[in-house]
């Protein structure tokens, strides 16, 4: 194919690609952030103008993704014959050209359009199939529909602890009063208003109340205290939570459409079905795919093993599978042994117990994970627990604990446990991991990292969150994963010396009592695993690979390096890409950019962002629990022009604090620029009209999609 | 602000007049004060609605003077509540001993924490040592070796044979390239895939109950959905031999958790009036009330009377939560399990747990019982909330396993076959050599009759009908520790000799509310040939003679 590589694009010594891809000291350091085409009506437009102002922002938009200044210069020739027989849509290419800034040109029906004339049906017609058909032609196996085609080399990113970025932000950003206030009224009315359908409810239509009643001498199964929130206040946003779905959570994803007759009590599938942009999985490398090299060998396995992992790991179910799993699992994160379970929440809630007991004092985050939590109740050890995130407060219990020993006996306690996680789940935030092992020298306490958000999404290699901020992993005594949000696959690990997985194999329910991991997951662990790390030997260097590249699998820390090719069962058959390892680098830094971009975006256009600008998972505060249902509705049926549905999760109480509702963005690898590009103009149209934008706005969307490299190289943090 | 108010010639004077009665040393302290109230006054005056309140205040102060007293305390009372410490043991409890910064520095200095893994004994060596690895795909012939010999497996629960069923293969990797391999979320956030519902419904229609709920890990279903019901200060009756899992889920629900003698239906009977005796005695609210039990008791393969169970639940109106992670796909003509087995609707029972991963040899476990019960485990129940949902091809291959279940009844009659061919073999040992064919009336357990056998070396309470069957020994030497080496070389003579795979079982020693006495446990496969399972069965009974008969 007629089409510049990327090899020719990274050719270049100065070119921004191969500078981006050196280790975060030598960035290059940007100017500050240059607004070109700026129109300040857009950004500053109310609720009334919104349908003409979005025509203009979305066709403004189109015009800088698609007609870059000199797209009438053919530098990308993409017209070939294979482009002409796949598909007669719109073609036009985010490849990067040496011109550096030029990497679109769009042709619509074979001619160039005049950007003066794009209008709303025009636009339309080029995302008529946005989700499902590239606008290059790639050789990849993979769908695009899955993992979306995105070769431009400035796109990437590389997840990495810059010590001038705080970890944390000096003060969370503050909603104005008046959103506080009428969200406290709304649920004030909320709750009114459900305690007196509930009084009047259990009188005149006692039948729908029956379980929540005493009936034939049987107490209530339910107490109505107990499912108030859940009656009174969920069912209102029933729709926004379990829609089915059908096929792989890739990049898209398949919603059957439903409707209610009965205020959400029942949905029916009304038949048919909607694709849309998937930002709602835990899919962050993009391993979730039924195509590919990962899923060759998952087949592969099927064909052999069969799909049951059968009876518990000490009962005759250790498959040699497991073994290699496990090992591999081990060397990935930089311990010394490891221990796979079948069940992400069961990995927690079985393995804390088997470390501590009566006696013991387990200090945890206070938004620390339901499966923690209900580990340590299993575990009958003390629980103290910390402000989030709060160093501080952290050291103070510390002192207390120690200094006190048990309540009442004096007692100094026998184990100390700190559990954090490596990235909450809800928050976005990364765990002060530096300054934890500071302290944990100093007091002496084990620690305890649940990366189940951060392993495969955080740090250069992709090893969680000591890779990140570059701490020896065996600084941390327990490292405990889940192979569901990065890999694929589901499940969950331990890791530590081999002395505490020894314990562990002996005292973790799982081990005796649980199921043990399908040789199906296994297979897709090993695969995606192995191809984050790149395998040797043989260790295919790729040919074309710039050496002094300091990621590539040959130059890496020992820590990190490469699987060795005997870790692998011998009947696993990879394809070169993977094996090499480029594939998962690309990953990571597809996915390190993604991140950066959206995060940066939305705090630009204004939106009340927490969390950290590397974290894969963002949230977007809502507060108002009226506007909740509105935001996922207004995602998924869009305004835009481009009419692309968006999926995405908005959580309330009691996952997070009550005011605090919020939309969680979960970005993936398998996104590309455009999408998070969609994603932004969908954030910005839905915020306007929905009031959203409680900070202030310094950008408009078309000044961010059009500056995006910069935003993500920029250090600052808002 | 104060500094004005400090400096006014008025409030000089003031303090100046006042030097005649009051020491000279506290005139500086008095005057600052004064000007302190000032301050709040008029920073107080300034305050919008200020007046409002301090009328309010003036007049409920004359018209009550007690009212404002219990006011100014419950002010006091919520300060106190605002900033107490999060936790409980926070702060400055009774015990609290105050120290300085110095003395916490040493405390901290000295702390010396036990290490976080204990050293293992030599009896935690030999469990690790005697884990079984298998090479290559499980089964019913596996090789723990990589070019060792293949061996009978009589260690994975594989009913019908499920593990290597060419049928679900297929389905498998058709699901794998519609769906991929993980779900990538909990169910409540895009996790339900379609085939998730479908194989909630199969499941629901297969045993005949409203509804079903699909969880991802049939050991975290059961510690998980008994406190999603039971909570603090209802009444759970439970088995004595209920499993681990079950014994986490009361451990969390917190409720009050009352024993009967293991498959004692009259010490059943017996708690149950004494649980009504006294609520009528404290005469107290209606409490939520739950028996737990198992189908076949996963600790040593025995039957719960159900018939019986269900009898005084209704008569006592209890709930009843039926374990039946080992007894579906086993027990019953089509493996829906001891429903089936004692003729008993399923929708008799509240809640039925069962496991996908024993059952139908896939992986999870689900729980079936009304629709009230199905959709409050949804949003109550900690782990099927929290936890990604089960795997695509999981729940596929559970629904064609169902299909090949409905379908196809020989393949409980060959388990069944089989576990009396292997059981003939053992009843050479048992302490009474049955009389009559093995199974009872009504199923149930025969009463020890039959001619005592005085070459007894084992007892094997399990069901006749159980495919899982556990082996004790009939005179234990007196530690855990020497039975368990004993069972271990009974594990590895019959390997060695025989060619069969088994193994004892493994506990969580110290973990366990009554620790379970030693045994071996063996799974029957309707799948083996016949045989085979009578090969087996001879070796094991040769083993335990060479083992345990040269001790006794």
């Amino acid at each position: 194919m007629p089409r510049p590589t990327r090899k020719s694009a990274s050719g270049g010594a100065s070119t921004p690609p191969s500078s981006l891809s050196s280790s975060p000291p030598s960035r290059p350091s940007y100017p500050a952030i240059s607004l070109r085409s700026s129109s300040p009506s857009s950004s500053s437009s109310g609720g009334k103008e919104m349908p003409n102002s979005n025509v203009l922002s979305a066709r403004t938009s189109l015009l800088n993704v698609l007609t870059r200044p000199n797209h009438s210069t053919p530098s990308t020739n993409i017209i070939s014959s294979e482009n002409n027989s796949s598909d007669e849509d719109t073609i036009y290419s985010d490849q990067s050209t040496l011109s550096g800034s030029s990497y679109a040109s769009s042709i619509i029906n074979g001619s160039i359009v005049d950007k003066q004339h794009l209008s709303s049906e025009d636009i339309a017609r080029v995302y008529e199939n946005y989700l499902e058909k590239p606008f290059v032609y790639t050789k990849s196996t993979i769908k695009h529909s899955e993992f979306g085609h995105c070769n431009n080399p400035n796109w990437r990113w590389t997840s990495q602890w810059n010590p001038d970025e705080p970890i944390h932000p000096e003060e969370e950003p503050h909603p104005p009063y008046f959103t506080l206030l009428t969200t406290y009224i709304s649920y004030i009315l909320l709750i009114v208003i459900g305690h007196m359908r509930d009084f009047f409810g259990k009188r005149f239509r006692p039948a729908e109340y029956a379980h929540l009643m005493p009936q034939n001498g049987y107490a209530a199964l339910n107490s109505d205290f107990d499912s108030f929130y859940t009656r009174r206040l969920k069912q209102r946003l029933e729709d926004c939570f379990a829609r089915p779905v059908t096929g792989v959570a890739g990049r898209t994803i398949v919603c059957y459409d439903r409707s209610s007759n009965d205020e959400n009590k029942t949905f029916t599938l009304t038949g048919t079905t909607t694709r849309a942009l998937n930002v709602s999985s835990y899919n962050y490398l993009g391993f979730a795919s039924s195509t590919g090299g990962c899923a060759d060998a998952v087949e592969a396995c099927i064909k052999k093993y069969g799909v049951s992992g059968a009876g518990p790991r000490h009962d005759a179910s250790t498959l040699d599978l497991h073994v290699q799993t496990e090992n591999l699992v081990a060397r990935f994160v930089g311990q010394e042994s490891a221990m796979v379970v079948s069940m992400g929440y069961a990995t927690n809630s079985t393995t804390i117990p088997a470390l501590v007991g009566k006696g013991c004092l387990v200090i945890s985050d206070e938004f620390n994970h339901a499966s923690i939590r209900f580990g340590v109740r299993l575990s009958g050890a003390s629980l103290r627990s910390f402000k989030h995130n709060d160093v501080n407060d952290l050291e103070r219990i510390l002192r207390d604990v120690i200094s006190q020993g048990q309540p009442r006996t004096h007692r100094p306690w026998k184990k100390i446990l700190l559990i954090v996680e490596g990235l909450y789940s809800m928050e976005g935030s990364l765990v002060n991991l530096p300054l934890l092992i500071e302290l944990k020298r100093k007091y002496k306490f084990y620690l305890y990292v649940d990366e189940a958000h951060s392993i495969g999404a955080m740090g250069p290699n992709g090893r969680g969150v000591c890779d990140y901020f570059g701490v020896d992993p065996r600084e941390v005594d327990i490292l405990m994963g889940t192979f569901t949000k990065s890999f694929g696959a589901a499940g969950g690990y331990v890791a530590g010396s081999k002395a505490i997985m020894d314990r562990l194999r002996l005292r973790s329910h799982a081990t005796c009592y649980a199921e043990s991991v399908s040789p199906v997951l296994l297979t897709q662990i090993i695969s995606s695993m192995g191809s984050i790390m790149g395998v040797a030997p043989p260790l295919a260097t790729p040919a074309e690979e710039d050496k002094s590249d300091s990621l590539s699998i040959v130059s890496r820390p020992q820590a990190y390096g490469p699987a060795p090719s005997y870790i692998l069962p011998a009947w696993m058959k990879l394809p070169l890409n993977l094996l090499n390892g480029t594939e998962g680098r690309e990953r990571l830094r597809r996915l390190a950019f993604n991140s950066r971009y959206l995060s940066s975006g939305l705090r630009k256009l204004g939106f009340i962002v927490y969390g950290h600008r590397d974290s894969p998972i963002i949230p977007l505060l809502i507060y108002n629990p009226g506007k909740m249902p509105w935001f996922s509705q207004l995602m998924l049926d869009r305004l835009g022009p481009d009419k692309t549905p968006v999926v995405v999760v908005v959580v309330a109480y009691p996952a997070t604090p009550l005011i605090t509702s919020r939309v969680r963005f979960c970005l993936s690898a398998s996104h590309t620029k455009n999408d998070i590009d969609l994603i932004l103009r969908a954030c910005d149209e839905v915020g306007d009209l929905l009031g959203m934008k409680y900070g202030k706005q310094t950008m408009n969307v078309e000044e961010i999609i059009s500056s995006a490299e910069e935003l993500v190289a920029s250090s600052k943090f808002d | 602000m104060s500094a004005v108010q400090f400096h006014s010639p008025t409030m000089i004077a003031t303090a100046r007049s006042a030097s005649t009665e009051i020491p000279a040393p506290l005139i500086p302290l008095l005057s600052s004060l004064t000007a302190l109230i000032y301050t709040i006054e008029n920073l107080f005056n300034r305050l919008p609605g200020s007046p409002i309140i301090l009328r309010y205040i003036k007049s409920s102060y004359q018209d009550d003077p007690w009212r404002s007293v219990l006011e100014l305390f419950l002010l006091a009372f919520a300060l106190r509540t605002l900033f107490k410490g999060r936790t409980r043991g926070e702060g400055e409890g009774k015990s609290f001993i105050k120290l300085t910064e110095k003395e916490i520095d040493e405390l901290v200095e000295d702390f010396n924490p036990l290490p976080l893994a204990d050293e293992p004994t030599p009896a935690d060596s030999m469990t690790l040592e005697t884990v079984p690895t298998i090479y290559g795909p499980n089964g019913i012939k596996v090789k723990t070796s990589p070019n060792g010999k293949t061996l009978l497996n009589l260690a994975t629960p594989n009913w019908c044979g499920f593990v290597e069923n060419d049928k679900m293969k297929e389905v498998a990797i058709e699901t794998l390239k519609r769906y991929g391999v993980g779900t990538c979320g909990p169910s409540g956030f895009y996790g339900t895939i379609d085939i998730h519902q479908k194989a909630e419904a199969d499941i629901a229609s297969f045993l005949g109950t409203e509804a079903s709920i699909i969880y991802s890990q049939a050991f975290a279903l059961v510690s998980s959905a008994i406190p999603a019901f039971a909570k603090r200060g209802d009444i759970i009756v439970a088995d004595r031999g209920v499993n681990f899992g079950i014994h986490k889920g009361l451990q969390i629900s917190r409720s009050n958790i009352k024993w009967y003698a293991h498959g004692d239906m009259k010490d059943l009977e017996r708690v149950l009036q004494n649980v009504e005796r006294e609520r009528k005695r404290k005469g107290g609210k209606l409490t939520k009330t739950f028996i737990v039990a198992e189908g076949i008791f996963e600790n040593d393969g025995m039957i719960l009377d159900l018939p019986k169970v269900i009898e005084l639940k209704k008569k006592y109106k209890y709930r009843l939560i039926l374990d039946e992670c080992q007894s579906f796909g086993m027990m019953g003509a089509h493996g829906r399990g001891i429903t089936e087995h004692f003729g008993v609707p399923a929708s008799e029972v509240d809640m039925i747990l069962g496991s996908m991963a024993n059952g139908l040899a896939t992986g999870g476990g689900f729980c079936a019982g009304s629709q009230v019960v199905c959709q409050h485990q949804r949003i109550n129940s900690s782990a099927s909330v929290f936890s990604a949902s089960l795997p695509a091809m999981l729940a596929t291959c559970a629904s064609a396993a169902i299909d090949i279940l409905k379908s196809q009844p020989q393949l409980m009659n060959s388990l069944q076959v089989n576990i009396q061919v292997f059981r003939q073999q053992l009843s050479k040992l048992e302490p009474f050599i049955p009389t009559t064919s093995a199974s009872g009336e009504n199923g149930l357990m025969p009463p020890p009759n039959g001619i005592p056998n005085k070459d007894a070396l084992i007892s094997i309470p399990s069901h006749a009908n159980s495919g899982l069957i556990h082996i004790f020994l009939l005179n234990p030497p007196d530690n855990l520790e020497d039975e368990e080496i004993i069972l271990q070389q009974i594990v590895d003579e019959v390997q060695q000799s025989s060619n069969v795979l088994i193994t004892r079982s493994r506990r969580l020693r110290s973990q366990e509310i009554f620790e379970p006495e030693p045994s071996l446990k063996i799974s029957i496969s309707g799948f083996m040939s016949k045989k085979d399972v009578e090969a087996a069965g001879k070796g094991l009974r040769h083993a335990i003679v060479k083992v345990c008969g040269s001790e006794f």
